[in-house]
């Protein structure tokens, strides 16, 4: 029996897409996991492209909700994994076309034969929200170093709880470490004190995924990618292990490093 | 539609009785008469029309009313029965034209061809029972004959679908990026295969 994972964050735009994917293909990849990956955002798909499956797709989780077809139609295998699929939404519909019972439903039958379902949440809170996590029993918060993405994330959390979710898992998407550096940006420990839940892994910024997100190929196959070496991270711990937080440290600059040759700034 | 069957209304020429007949004369006659009952003397020595909404009323069934009309003091102008000619309902006509492009989660399905004089967006859906014209690029999901034709074609003035079908075949680009086709083409089906090839007059 596998284990259902909601990807959410309140906040639109932070990364719960890309989250998904480079953790389910992570899971394929690295641990060699029975990974099925569900877009629950009806009308706005995107997990499809992002992978770039999107011309394979010919049957739909709304299809599947609606006895169009069977659930094992409306699967996609990935392109490179074979142990990975995807349930693409429809583009057509929209939230209130499928119902959390239904979503829990379809979870369950899932979980079955997988060993991860991974759910991407749409941004808001609405039907959408309550359809993505009524299947899952457990939360993966994404959030980016912004009070508003934090303030999201921390309304995100409080509905989670109240649903009965135990200590859902943060992740820290899209952090510059020059700019925390420079106090111009919220550090990993501003958002820890807010939020109050496990830290799962924190993101740089880093323009591959850009790329990848363009070519649907997800980063965390990319052995040169500092996003994607901190997806594997994030896969291992959900696996148990124990890894360290990567370093973030930036490389200092020309002045920098003159200036620490003569002493004037200790590096610290 | 819950209009009533029988409504008798003044006008300017004397009382207008408006029919809908969707039931049997006796009925009919009923509700008339009962109407009649609760208007007492009102109608004494007037004028009476009848106006024939839905169905037919035939000339056995007028002199029935006429005779009923008159026990009110209603005399009956039978001389023009109004019926009202209906709308002639168009059949539908065999080819949608579109002058618009689909944008994303836009999905337009239609009983005959499909001509779209606009572009056709990735995640935006065209099915049609017959042929697909797209004076645009079609970038999204096309499906002709849907309802089984195989014989249907889909033609766009750029052809870079995200998938296409014909009627039961489905068929994707390569994958990779693809060069930008530089001239209209046409698929259609062939040995159950989706070919496309270049539009050119025959």
């Amino acid at each position: 029996m596998g284990q259902v994972i909601v990807i959410t964050s309140g906040k639109g735009g932070v990364g719960k897409t890309t989250t998904t994917a480079n953790i389910g293909t992570g899971l394929a990849l690295l641990k060699h996991r029975k990974v099925v990956m569900i877009d629950a955002d009806i009308g706005l798909r995107n997990l499809d492209v992002v992978m770039g499956l999107e011309n394979r797709i010919v049957y739909d989780l709304v299809d599947v909700v609606q006895g169009v077809c069977r659930l094992k139609q409306a699967l996609i295998r990935d392109k490179r994994f074979e142990n990975l699929y995807l349930l693409p939404a429809a583009q057509t519909k929209d939230k209130t076309a499928v119902s959390p019972e239904q979503m829990k439903n379809l979870c369950d039958q899932l979980k079955e034969e997988f060993d991860y379902v991974l759910v991407d949440c749409p941004a808001g809170i609405e039907q959408g929200f309550k359809n993505a996590i009524a299947g899952a029993e457990k939360a993966i918060i994404v959030t980016t170093p912004e009070v508003s993405a934090v303030r999201d994330a921390d309304r995100v959390i409080g509905l989670l709880e109240a649903a009965g979710f135990e200590e859902p898992q943060l992740i820290i998407n899209r952090i510059r470490p020059d700019m925390v550096k420079r106090g111009d940006m919220m550090d990993i420990d501003d958002i820890i004190d807010i939020l109050a839940i496990d830290l799962l892994g924190v993101i740089p910024e880093d323009e591959r995924i850009v790329i990848s997100t363009n070519r649907g190929e997800p980063a965390v196959a990319d052995e040169s990618s500092k996003a994607g070496q901190a997806y594997r991270n994030v896969t291992r711990r959900l696996e148990g292990e124990n890894v360290p937080l990567m370093s973030l440290d930036v490389e200092p600059t020309l002045m920098e490093r003159i200036k620490m040759l003569f002493g004037l700034r200790a590096r610290k | 539609m819950s209009q009533k069957m029988v409504v008798i209304k003044g006008t300017r020429d004397g009382i207008s009785i408006i029919l809908r007949r969707r039931s049997d004369f006796e009925t009919i006659r009923n509700t008339i008469l009962e109407k009649l009952q609760k208007g007492g003397d009102f109608f004494k020595g007037g004028e009476a029309r009848l106006l024939v909404k839905e169905g037919h009323i035939s000339q056995e069934e007028m002199e029935q009313l006429e005779t009923m009309l008159k026990e009110y003091g209603l005399n009956l102008k039978k001389d023009h029965p109004l019926y009202t000619i209906p709308f002639p309902t168009p059949p539908l006509p065999e080819t949608l034209i579109l002058k618009k492009t689909l944008r994303s989660g836009q999905r337009i399905s239609y009983g005959g061809n499909v001509v779209v004089i606009g572009d056709v967006n990735p995640g935006s859906e065209v099915i049609a029972k017959g042929d697909i014209l797209v004076f645009g690029a079609l970038r999204g999901m096309a499906h002709a004959g849907a309802e089984g034709d195989a014989n249907s074609i889909v033609a766009a003035y750029r052809l870079q679908p995200t998938q296409l079908r014909i009627a039961g075949v489905i068929a994707r680009p390569p994958e990779g990026k693809s060069a930008v086709p530089q001239v209209p083409e046409v698929a259609r089906l062939k040995d159950g295969v989706i070919v496309i090839e270049p539009y050119y007059l025959h």
